[in-house]
């Protein structure tokens, strides 16, 4: 089996204007998605927080993130999966899709020595 | 697939049912209760963070053991912040407030100082200096925690023009300083009045807006039906109190069965009697025998008569004591709407004739000027007596008139089969 993140990106304020009871439902489906079987773990990530890079052999630090994107990396689930397909096919149902985009990587496993 | 995740979600709930929507009312009333009226607006900023920030975390993390404490904690915590950074003169003072040992929810009488919150708001939001429209809308916002956008399905309003009415109404409250507080005894009597009226007109939104969303309508109902019960079980319980839950709860139990599988309106007569509510109507029943306890009778005990006759009837419905109510009801009222549906009585007990007479002297009403039920009405008794060419004319007069698609589709079956006829 292998392992796949999926990362999730959203307008941060996407939910700023839901009702209370469209938050509860929200929370629900998000919460039941994260109980079935294959998942292996989520998190949340704070929407800011601070861009690095080098530039002229100083470390720029600036506030991040980018604000050309309305889509902002909120968080990532991890499942399991034989392979791409099938994770691809595990996150049809996904409840981010009412409000963002999710893109899958395959976390790749630490090379056998042999 | 649909339907799979569907069940699959029913039979594992996460939360419990409404648990933000119920929350949200009794923390804006908790916090405001602490602030004073003055700071409504900070309570309802500090709820809304709460939710917000329970809602992103919760959907990554998983639901904590104590919701109801996590997002009581976090609005705290959100409105003493917010007091911090704000100059206000006040802020200390109210921060001590916010963080006094008394303000512990996790004590055990905060049920019970909670329950009380509730009705000193549902007090303030039903304020006589608070336009109607207002009253129902910023009852329905603070204390049933509905969203604008459900606000505006349940009153057929834009939500545009809710978050209006919401805005005005706190500014209201700000600028008169309406305080958060049961009413002196000398205006009790009609702040109560008041209070019962805009919990049913709450109720009767949710019951006639079948536009909206069908989950959002029957929610409204049954927190007007919560409501009325926390009036009635508190100090205010007046034995009127108690023929308004009963009326509210003898007509929600009808809603299971007022519609049918394609969402068309189904007539009381034509209903599938098992599909009522039983558990309703008994609640209806037990209060019914509460509020006759006393030597008062009101507006609410007549209708409250009328809705047991009709959920009693096993097989007829009891036509000549309906309308025996409605004569009850016409003389205290004297309300055209009344009149309009005790002529629906007389037709059923003195025919479509007598009752067509005594419509007429309803055509001229300012009252019922462009309300769809009055054509409507009018073309059913004309079709029952077979002038249907009339009746076609009136069920168009009802179409071009404001009501609910439902309604629309039930009055197009009616004008083609007077038109076919």
């Amino acid at each position: 089996m292998a392992q796949y993140l999926l990362l999730l990106r959203s307008d941060p304020s996407a939910w700023d204007n839901l009702s209370p009871e469209q938050m509860q439902r929200t929370v629900e489906k998000y919460v039941t998605w994260r109980n079935r079987p294959f998942v292996v773990g989520s998190n949340r990530l704070e929407m800011t927080g601070r861009l690095m890079q080098k530039k002229d052999d100083k470390i720029g630090v600036t506030d991040g993130p980018f604000s050309e994107s309305r889509e902002v990396l909120g968080g990532y689930f991890a499942i399991e999966a034989k392979d791409l397909d099938e994770a691809v096919a595990r996150t049809m149902d996904h409840p981010h899709f009412e409000f963002g985009s999710i893109e899958i990587r395959e976390i790749m496993p630490r090379p056998e020595a042999n | 697939m649909l339907l799979e995740e569907c069940m699959s979600e029913v039979s594992s709930p996460v939360l419990l049912e409404h648990l933000f929507r119920r929350e949200a009312g009794r923390m804006v009333a908790w916090l405001a209760g602490q602030l004073g009226s003055q700071h409504l607006q900070l309570a309802e900023d500090a709820v809304q963070e709460a939710m917000l920030r329970a809602a992103q975390s919760w959907a990554f993390h998983g639901v904590p053991e104590k919701p109801e404490g996590w997002l009581f904690r976090v609005a705290r915590n959100f409105a003493i912040s917010a007091l911090r950074r704000s100059a206000r003169m006040d802020g200390e003072a109210l921060i001590a407030t916010l963080e006094a040992p008394g303000a512990d929810l996790e004590s055990a009488e905060i049920e019970e100082n909670l329950r009380d919150e509730e009705l000193r708001m549902i007090f303030l939001c039903c304020h006589p200096e608070l336009s109607q429209e207002s009253r129902v809308a910023l009852s329905l916002k603070l204390v049933g925690g509905f969203g604008v956008g459900e606000i505006a399905r349940v009153s057929l309003a834009e939500e545009a023009t809710i978050a209006q009415r919401l805005v005005r109404a706190k500014r209201v409250i700000r600028e008169k300083r309406l305080p958060l507080a049961m009413p002196p005894r000398m205006v009790l009597r009609e702040r109560l009045d008041s209070v019962l009226e805009v919990i049913y007109l709450m109720f009767s939104g949710g019951y006639a807006a079948a536009s909206g969303e069908e989950l959002i309508r029957q929610d409204v109902c049954m927190e007007a039906l919560r409501l009325g019960r926390l009036v009635a079980a508190s100090s205010m319980g007046a034995p009127r109190v108690h023929a308004l839950v009963a009326l509210m709860a003898l007509q929600a139990a009808r809603l299971p069965a007022r519609t049918d599988a394609a969402g068309d309106l189904v007539l009381l007569e034509e209903q599938d009697r098992a599909l009522w509510d039983r558990k309703l109507i008994a609640l209806g029943f037990s209060y019914f025998d509460r509020s006759i306890a006393g030597e008062e009778i009101s507006e609410w005990h007549v209708q409250a008569a009328i809705a047991s006759l009709y959920a009693a009837a096993d097989e007829a419905i009891d036509w000549a004591r309906i309308l025996e109510n409605y004569d009850h009801l016409w003389t205290m009222t004297r309300s055209p709407v009344v009149a309009l549906n005790r002529a629906v009585a007389v037709m059923r007990v003195h025919g479509a004739a007598v009752a067509l007479a005594e419509l007429e002297q309803l055509a001229g009403s300012p009252v019922l000027r462009g309300y769809h039920l009055l054509p409507a009405v009018r073309g059913r008794m004309l079709a029952e007596l077979g002038r249907m060419e009339e009746a076609a004319d009136e069920f168009e007069t009802a179409l071009r008139c404001d009501c609910s698609e439902p309604e629309r589709r039930f009055l197009r079956r009616q004008l083609e089969k007077a038109a076919a006829a």
